[in-house]
């Protein structure tokens, strides 16, 4: 197990009140994690599960109802713990009548940069956004992947230890979000820390070291990707350009074996197969945790 | 009607500050004992000390770079959204203004009058609805569009967002400001007719502290009354030993005139303006006006040199030309001696001068305000400037309180009360004054319902009965409030400094003319003594407050 934990939750809940403080929304309950120096984090969880609550609770843009939060061991409230975070929000909240140069000039000056290191930094996150074409046009004007894109570009203005992604691929083009999952192999090899959200499952499977999955503000699983896709009692064979009479033999192997084909098709995208459970189960039977995993380190807390 | 003369006196002013101040800190502090208890049990308070210390490590921290960027941002903003066409409507004004304004045979000083009002007037109604409307929408906005999420998750205080849109608008409206100032300007300038060119003046005038003598010679409070309601003037009789007696501080011979006259060499001259009024308990000689004269007194050298007695006038001032070398008659040694006015008469910079009444019988009217020094005149632009300046520290005190208001609540409802205090601030101030100090006569609410209801008038005591004496103590307690309200509210008639240059004057520093009410330095003090505390008001509000719209 990994030392250091970057980000520590315990026991959060938020509850969305009214102008007269009326409870309106539980939107988060009683949730408790860890997420390591180094790892990438993938947050899941149907629409409306409380993902973006908890990246809004963490960066101190809302106050918990309940629980403790403590980023790079600081109260989520201190500002300070900024300098080292990288925030792409749900929708790139941006000035829309800033240009991408002045758009990241103008976040560099937040960090208190240098002119020099600005520019440096600006060309640099232009160029690896793939907006060279569009750097001096208002923000009003670009697409949603390209105001993506230029989301993505003010995050990482700062060189952050941790990365903050919220939903990362949504809006974007194949490619794009192909160079997204690139890039946040990259960050991982940097020894960042990235938590992202997100609903392209296979994204999530592609990058993703750890994940939970959220249902209505309550976390139902926690693990390592890998150990909770694994299936024991099942078997995958992949081959590429297999002939009908190969196969054909193959299937008697196995059968003298005393085993039985199941089905001989292409892989599905298996975590896919278990998102779709959990939110099933979770529906079902709701209150249950439903599968415990062997990563949760924080019930002694 | 004309307030009496006041001085500036920056002491109890800071004290009263601090005193307001600290009042109000401590009822916030109450606040939020109470509220963090209630959220926190027996944490609240450490919760309060945790805030409190961080609060002022970021006001102690704040960022110039970060600061700028942000006031940079709201400029931004406000040139690319066209918050600029303000100067459409300002330019058609001008258009179409000049051809209304004057008739060409009123007199100079009036037409001058005219157009400076005009120009200021205009300026001023401009520029500040356009700054309330930009400091009351623009961070509602923000929280909106929730592009103020991307801010706050970057090393930015909150103190610095504040700083930083108040800043940017104040930039915003003294870019408008120096291009409409600068533009009237030239526009006043060549629009002003040739003949009333000549008015284009700034006087400056010093003014003295005024004292008064009894008929008898005794010290006196007031002069005598006769029978006027306006207090405004004190009366001096005719051939008594009554004397109204004007004290001038800090004078140096730079504050004389240059005269020239008619094949002579210019000379220095000390030129003392004044304009008293006549009131004549009979008819007397009507040939003449009633004769007043001034004495230059120096009560520790026991000089007294009585100038030539001159007429009063009731169409403007008198002019009274003073030489630098005085001859009078030495009583003690029967001889003519010579003084200078400055090295032997007023070697410390004080002058008295003591005015008199000539006719038996007569009396002579004057007011603190009624005799001055004029000093040399400034050009036109000096006082002009000045005023425009008040209309910057007023525009910076409209985006202060807007901002202020923003953090608070929603656009629209920030507008309506940062307009409602500005409205409360400039045309209801005095009022509110009065009815504080109790001088507005007839009583409270209650009691001058009752006075209607009786048909009573407010002149008359009412019977100290039980049910009058409960009700004089009921009306006091919206006094109270009124006071506190008083206190709080911008007097914006500080700021308001275009009556002096339309009436041809040069704008004060230090200490407010009478009959006006402004200063520059009063209204820069009135500036920082609100923009500090609404400072640290809008950095708790969104500071402890989730930045969510609703
Ligand atoms: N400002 C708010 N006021 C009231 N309720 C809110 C607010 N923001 C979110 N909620 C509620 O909180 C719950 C969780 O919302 P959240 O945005 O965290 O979901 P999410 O997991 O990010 O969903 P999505 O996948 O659609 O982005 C929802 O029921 C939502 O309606
Ligand atoms: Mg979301």
């Amino acid at each position: 197990m990994p030392a250091e934990p970057v980000i520590q939750i315990r026991n959060l809940s938020k509850i969305y009140r009214d102008f007269w403080g009326r409870k309106k929304v539980r939107a988060l309950n009683s949730l408790s994690l860890d997420i390591h120096k180094g790892e990438v984090f993938g947050l899941l969880g149907p629409n409306g599960s409380g993902k973006t609550t908890t990246l809004k609770l963490l960066l101190g843009l809302l106050f918990p109802t309940e629980g403790e939060i403590s980023m790079f061991g600081k109260p989520a409230s201190d500002v300070s713990k900024n300098e080292r975070i990288g925030y792409l929000p749900e929708e790139s909240y941006l000035y829309r009548f800033l240009n991408a140069e002045e758009t990241l000039d103008f976040y560099g000056r937040l960090f208190d940069m240098p002119a020099a290191t600005r520019k440096e930094r600006a060309n640099k996150l232009i160029e690896l956004v793939g907006l060279q074409g569009a750097r001096r046009r208002q923000l009003k004007e670009y697409s949603k992947g390209m105001t993506r894109r230029i989301g993505l570009a003010q995050a990482l203005i700062n060189e952050p230890e941790l990365v903050m992604l919220d939903e990362p691929t949504s809006g974007l083009d194949p490619i794009g979000s192909r160079e997204m999952k690139d890039l946040i192999l990259k960050l991982k090899d940097q020894g960042k820390t990235v938590l992202m959200c997100s609903h392209f499952l296979a994204d999530v499977q592609d990058v993703c070291d750890r994940i939970a999955i959220l249902y209505q503000g309550e976390l139902k699983v926690l693990g390592k990707v890998d150990e909770l896709l694994k299936e024991q009692d099942i078997t995958q064979i992949r081959t590429s350009r297999l002939s009908p009479e190969a196969i054909r033999e193959i299937e008697g192997v196995i059968a003298r074996h005393g085993a039985k084909v199941d089905g001989v098709d292409h892989p599905t995208a298996s975590l896919e197969d278990l998102f779709l459970k959990v939110v099933h189960e979770s529906r079902e039977r709701p209150g249950r945790r439903f599968m415990d995993s062997p990563a949760v380190d924080a019930k002694g807390a | 009607m004309l307030p009496e003369y006041v001085a500036f006196d920056l002491k109890s002013a800071a004290l009263q500050w601090l005193l307001i101040l600290g009042v109000g800190a401590s009822i916030a502090l109450l606040f939020a004992f109470i509220r963090s208890f209630a959220l926190y049990g027996t944490n609240g308070p450490n919760e309060v000390g945790r805030e409190i210390v961080e609060g002022s490590k970021d006001f102690l921290g704040i960022s110039p770079r970060r600061v700028g960027a942000l006031t940079m941002l709201t400029v931004r903003e406000a040139i690319r959204r066209k918050a600029l066409l303000v100067f459409v409507v300002f330019g058609i004004l001008f258009l179409f203004g000049g051809w209304f304004l004057t008739q060409s045979n009123d007199r100079p000083e009036l037409q001058v009058k005219v157009y400076v009002s005009f120009v200021l007037t205009a300026i001023q109604w401009l520029i500040l609805p356009v700054v309330l409307l930009l400091s009351c929408w623009g961070l509602p906005e923000d929280i909106k569009a929730r592009s103020l999420h991307t801010v706050v998750t970057k090393p930015a205080r909150r103190n610095e967002v504040v700083l930083g849109r108040m800043l940017g608008f104040i930039a915003v409206g003294t870019m408008v400001l120096v291009v409409m100032s600068l533009f009237g300007y030239v526009w006043l300038v060549r629009q002003v007719p040739e003949s009333a060119q000549s008015q284009l003046i700034c006087r400056v005038p010093v003014y003295g502290a005024l004292k008064w003598k009894d008929r008898e010679g005794n010290e006196a409070t007031k002069g005598i009354n006769t029978g006027d309601i306006w207090e405004f003037r004190g009366y001096v009789e005719g051939a008594t030993r009554g004397r109204a007696i004007w004290t001038f501080n800090n004078l140096t011979p730079a504050d004389m005139v240059e005269v020239q006259e008619a094949g002579k060499e210019p000379v220095e001259r000390l030129r003392v303006e004044s304009r008293f009024q006549a009131f004549r308990t009979y008819k007397g000689n009507m040939n003449r006006s009633l004769l007043a004269q001034i004495t230059l007194v120096n009560a520790a050298k026991k000089l007294a040199i009585p100038l030539k007695p001159f007429e009063l006038s009731e169409f403007g001032n008198v002019v009274t030309l003073i030489d630098r070398k005085l001859t009078y008659d030495d009583d003690a040694s029967k001889t003519k001696k010579t003084i200078d006015l400055f090295d032997d008469l007023a070697s410390d910079g004080t002058l008295t001068m003591e005015v008199r009444c000539l006719d038996a019988n007569q009396f002579i009217g004057m007011a603190q305000p009624d005799l001055f020094i004029r000093k040399p005149d400034l050009p036109f632009a000096s006082g002009y400037f000045k005023s425009i300046a008040g209309i910057w520290l007023m525009m910076a005190l409209i985006v202060v309180l807007g901002v202020t208001a923003s953090t608070f609540v929603k656009g629209p409802v920030a507008m309506i009360l940062t307009f409602f205090l500005l409205i409360l601030g400039s045309w209801f101030h005095s009022f509110l004054d009065q009815l504080v100090k109790g001088s507005v006569q007839g009583g409270g609410a209650i009691e001058s319902m009752i006075r209607i209801y009786d048909h009573k008038n407010p002149m008359v005591e009412l019977d100290p009965t039980a049910r009058n004496r409960i009700i004089k103590q009921i009306d006091k307690i919206p006094f109270f409030g009124l006071r506190v309200v008083s206190q709080i509210v911008p007097n914006f008639d500080r700021f308001t400094m275009s009556e002096y240059v339309a009436n041809g004057f040069d704008v004060p520093f230090t200490e407010p003319v009478p009959p006006y009410d402004s200063a520059l330095l009063p209204a820069i003090l009135s500036l920082a003594a609100f923009a500090f505390p609404c400072l640290l008001l809008a950095y708790y509000s969104l500071k402890l407050r989730e930045l969510e719209s609703k």
